[in-house]
């Protein structure tokens, strides 16, 4: 009897052992779910606000100006369409003849549109930026949200780490400045997600800029080893202080995760010394220093999830000039991106679903202020600003272009829905109770 | 001239004698002190979390027992506040100050020598406590025992540990 016991005991406990290891944060023991559809998303926060007319819908002057017979596509590795062939001035500048008259060549041979699944007239549920950018990533409509202050509601990073057991280098969130509210979208402030679940964050303009230079690139490289005692003895006072998951102040990796984290800024420090990172063709924007060292965290990490946000066509509210260069450069980078992942991570090539969509639109009616062509620019708090698109491309992504001008589909909010689609946690993240409820992945809605 | 009887001098002898009585009283001599009072910090009182300008401040001061140049200060905070971990970012300002020589720490001869010493110097220099028996004998047997172990790596496992973002 007493052997029997111990035979069914040691069974338990062999079994146990080889089960727990694979014990979710969310409590199950494997990802309830569908199937996977890819293995990587990257998504492209279009930000800044972005006028249907000027983007999608191919008007450039036509539909803000009141200039007739100048339409046409700025944004030629996005979407469809011919460029415009009168007053040019979105494009780089060459000395000698007017500004912008040299539109950036084409990077992709075929625009995203035709590769992928379009919703060319998608609800936004925010006129502003940072409700915008946190529909985006929360799936919720974000009503109570205040500024200065992380999503109330998760943001998808959590959802997956908590619920497909991603590690904390799994998830990224790059960030195009420190100012407002954007260092905070990596993780939200709800209790039963939070910064415990919370992804990595790099604001390569800060990061990786003169500041990060001045401050981090000296250094010290230690080995794993050298690191070694230093984690034993900081473990030990973090335990003996004990504090309360309520009181945490950050994201937290492993200690290995954290050392492949610093090797990675050494290393990019020591790189962008030496000229090597890689840059979209037409660089020189913000945005492009973005993009470009989000490439390079791509290449690193392989992330399961990375988002980025571009944001320089904000300008708008004061340059509509300035607002059509970015936009155009804006399409530029956002295709210069999706190549890299092709051509230079073969990891991610055909396995990644790339995401872009704008946070926002922007107002139908200019306001009066006049830019160096006495073109007038616009700000965002109309219903003109909550119409937007969304672009997917990628594994088992259907080539589809779904709704039109006047018949819009879909929601901002349905991106998380999706994404958690992508990654076989649908039903989790619907049933957590915090994503809008008029939202869906958008696989269901083709 | 004014005549004077005794009467009137009498009156006027017992009135000065009164005010001399009442605006001139014997000088009491009180002298204050303080009481002996255990000022040191307790990590159950550390409730609030520093910023980043606090905990840039506080440490670069702990280490170079100086005050930080302010846009130097501005640049680390900017930089801080730009990294998802707080861990990776503090581990790696703080590498960063380790490699400049003005640096004012104890040789790790001089940790050697009296190790319950350092140790609880440096609880008293990051924590600004004593350590607790527990705490004290852990860091004397890890030190004992490893003689990898550096002035540099402890200091490194205080400054970014929880305890030291609070106050």
């Amino acid at each position: 009897m007493r052997r029997k016991e111990f035979i069914k005991r040691s069974t338990l406990t062999v079994g146990a052992g080889i089960v727990a290891p694979y014990i979710l944060p969310s409590g199950r023991l494997f990802a309830k779910s569908g199937i996977e559809k890819a293995e990587h998303v990257v998504m492209v926060m279009f930000a800044g606000g972005v006028r249907q007319q000027e983007s999608i819908l191919g008007r450039y002057l036509e539909d803000s100006q009141g200039v007739s017979g100048v339409a046409g596509n700025i944004m030629p590795n996005l979407f469809n369409g011919n460029a415009p062939t009168k007053k040019i001035v979105y494009g780089q500048d060459i000395p000698g003849q007017t500004r912008g008259s040299d539109p950036i060549p084409r990077l992709l041979s075929d625009a995203l549109a035709n590769k992928g699944m379009t919703f060319n007239e998608v609800r936004a549920q925010s006129a502003g930026h940072y409700v915008g950018l946190n529909t985006l990533l929360t799936g919720s409509i974000g009503a109570a949200q205040g500024l200065k202050t992380r999503p109330s509601s998760p943001t998808i990073f959590e959802y997956l780490r908590k619920h497909r057991g991603f590690k904390a280098t799994d998830c990224w969130f790059v960030g195009n400045g420190i100012g407002n509210s954007t260092p905070l979208l990596n993780a939200s402030t709800n209790e039963n997600y939070g910064l415990n679940f919370g992804a990595n964050m790099f604001i390569p303009p800060v990061t990786f800029g003169g500041y990060g230079q001045n401050t981090l690139s000296n250094s010290k490289a230690y080995s794993n080893n050298e690191l070694k005692p230093m984690y034993e003895m900081k473990n030990f006072l973090n335990n003996s202080f004990a504090l309360e998951n309520s009181r945490q102040t950050t994201i937290k990796n492993t200690d290995d995760e954290r050392t492949r984290i610093k090797e990675f800024m050494r290393a990019t420090y020591t790189k962008q010394s030496l000229g090597q990172i890689a840059m979209p063709p037409a660089a020189g924007s913000t945005d492009a220093f973005n993009v470009a060292y989000s490439a390079e965290i791509l290449k690193e990490f392989k992330p399961k999830m990375l988002a980025v946000n571009i944001s320089e066509v904000d300008g708008c509210h004061s340059n509509f000039t300035g607002y059509l260069r970015s936009l155009h450069r804006a399409d530029h980078i956002t295709a210069w991106l999706y190549d890299y992942i092709q051509t230079n991570i073969p990891e991610m090539k055909d396995n990644t679903v790339f995401i872009v969509a704008p946070e926002c639109g922007r107002n139908l009616n200019p306001n009066p202020i006049l830019d160096e062509n006495d073109w007038m620019a616009f700000d965002h708090s109309d219903a003109n600003s909550l119409r937007v698109w969304s672009l997917m491309v990628g594994k088992n992504v259907p080539k589809v272009s779904v709704g039109s001008e006047g018949n819009p589909i879909g929601r901002l909010t349905d991106l998380v829905p999706t994404i958690a689609d992508i990654f076989g946690v649908y039903d989790d993240v619907m049933n957590s109770g915090y994503i809008d409820p008029m939202a869906m992945s958008q696989f269901l809605r083709v | 001239m004014r005549n004077f009887n005794t009467k009137h001098i009498i009156k006027v002898a017992i009135f000065n004698l009164l005010i001399i009585n009442i605006y001139c009283t014997k000088e009491i001599h009180v002298q204050y002190q303080v009481n002996s009072a255990y000022i040191y910090e307790s990590k159950a009182q550390k409730f609030k979390s520093k910023n980043e300008a606090e905990y840039i401040s506080i440490l670069y001061t702990c280490l170079y027992q100086k005050a930080i140049d302010p846009m130097e200060l501005f640049q680390a905070q900017s930089v801080l506040y730009s990294i998802g971990d707080q861990n990776v970012a503090k581990e790696m300002l703080l590498s960063g100050y380790f490699n400049n020589p003005k640096i004012i720490i104890p040789s790790n001869a001089e940790m050697r020598k009296d190790i319950p010493a350092f140790i609880t110097e440096t609880y008293k220099r990051f924590y600004l406590r004593y350590p607790s028996e527990a705490e004290k004998v852990y860091f004397t047997n890890y030190i004992k025992n490893n003689p990898e172990v550096t002035v540099e790596l402890i200091y490194t496992s205080f400054s970014t540990s929880d305890e030291y973002s609070f106050y």
